[in-house]
């Protein structure tokens, strides 16, 4: 699709401001979605290829400003639920728990 | 399957190649000279827009991978050469940039013809 | 899973994160030591340090590059270094006349047995829309000025193949030793952003 995604030869989206080093992951919470990845890919049912669709079909403005491992959780999301492995009510209802401190 | 500590150092070192052993002839050689398809699939694909319609040469084929097209929506398996092939910046970008200057993309037997 | 209630909140990232593996957990599909190990591979067991073995090997060794370029996932695997997004790798050679610089415009497609996983800006748009079209201008921004003279040749590795540069042997290195050499291999320069370092004492052109 010619998506957000398929950036080669855009022009406007600034610097590419390389830091002097980093960690592999920023935070916590980048590491445990990277490595969701393995761990859902076993059990999960996609294909790498259609992981990398449905990143593709995220909502543009939110593809360029999130964090790239946020980008992996949108794609885990939309799996999850098309393989029936969980449902948005619970993963909203999840979240909102989280939200508020509740776990 | 859970995957569990003990076998993340087998899928780390193992992984899981794209690569299918079929016999499947390749449609282009070494050399030849190619179109890419100016196509628009609204589903998933690997061929970037800025390469649609360009002409490129074949500079090596690394045989034969499962199909991103169809892998990605569960259709039938369509296993087919991968190739790098070379294009100049300018018949990329226009005649601006240095005449010197490549790019290399890996495309699927699908994505070109003869040209 | 649990963690202290006090600081700053948590991005809404975070907050997604936990809520798919603390879901996932419940219902028994994973593992949460199992991400523990994934965490771990990647923050501490494999890097860049891989691939630069590779290269240095390669740069001392007229056999083992011969191996190299033609067969990189074999050569790449008598080190030892194979698996996750490195099944099926390709070696590509900086020489006086060619410069190679990897990308991929479409995702963040990296060879991960030996340079670990990505840097963010690798990742990030601006790198993946400019390194195809302007690589020169790119390559600036990381303080590397390729001659007019040599051809840049960008790579856009969207399908399963994964690169690695390799760069040239910097000069007046004749007498280091295969871990003295292995020193000078940055992650830039396997990636095409960067060169090798220059020997202590030498200055770099």
């Amino acid at each position: 699709m010619n998506g957000i995604h398929d950036l080669g030869g855009m022009h406007g989206l600034g610097p590419i401001n390389p830091p002097a080093s980093e960690p592999v992951f920023r935070e916590p919470w980048e590491g445990r979605a990277f490595a969701m990845f393995a761990g859902t890919f076993v059990f999960c049912g996609y294909t790498v290829d259609e992981f990398r669709h449905e990143i593709e079909k995220m909502d543009p403005a939110h593809y360029l400003e999130a964090p790239y491992y946020a980008h992996w959780l949108e794609a885990f999301k939309a799996c999850l639920i098309k393989y029936g492995h969980i449902t948005s009510d619970e993963l909203d209802a999840r979240i909102k728990l989280i939200a508020s401190g509740g776990q | 399957m859970l995957l569990t500590p003990d076998i993340v150092p087998a899928v780390t070192s193992t992984g899981a190649t794209a690569r299918v052993a079929a016999n499947v002839a390749p449609r282009f050689r070494v050399g030849d000279q190619i179109l890419v398809n100016n196509i628009h699939p609204t589903t998933h694909t690997r061929l970037p827009a800025y390469l649609r319609g360009k002409r490129g040469v074949i500079e090596r084929d690394h045989g034969v991978f499962a199909y991103p097209e169809h892998h990605a929506h569960h259709l039938p398996e369509k296993p087919q050469h991968c190739y790098a092939v070379r294009f100049t910046a300018r018949e990329l970008w226009g005649s601006a940039v240095n005449s010197r200057d490549t790019l290399v993309a890996d495309l699927f037997d699908d994505y070109m013809e003869l040209r | 899973m649990s963690r202290p209630h006090a600081g700053p909140p948590e991005s809404d990232p975070a907050i997604l994160t936990r809520a798919i593996e603390s879901l996932l957990t419940e219902k028994g599909l994973i593992d949460p030591k199992a991400l523990d190990a994934m965490v771990d591979t990647y923050e501490n067991k494999i890097g860049p340090r891989n691939g630069a073995k590779v290269v240095a090997r390669a740069w001392v060794d007229p056999g083992y590059k011969a191996r190299l370029l033609a067969d990189a996932t074999a050569a790449i695997k008598e080190l030892g270094f194979s698996g996750l997004q490195g099944e099926d790798m390709v070696v590509v050679e900086n020489t006086a006349d060619v410069h190679n610089v990897l990308v991929c415009t479409l995702c963040s497609c990296y060879p991960w047995p030996t340079l670990g996983l990505p840097p963010n800006w690798y990742k990030a748009a601006p790198y993946r829309a400019r390194v195809v079209a302007d690589p020169r201008g790119v390559l600036k921004e990381f303080g590397l000025e390729v001659p007019e003279t040599t051809e840049i040749r960008t790579w856009d590795t969207t399908a399963e193949l994964r690169y690695l540069v390799l760069p040239q042997r910097p000069a007046g290195t004749e007498n280091l030793s295969e871990e003295q050499l292995a020193d000078l291999v940055t992650r830039d320069s396997m990636i095409g952003v960067g060169l090798a370092k220059a020997a202590r004492g030498e200055t770099r052109a």
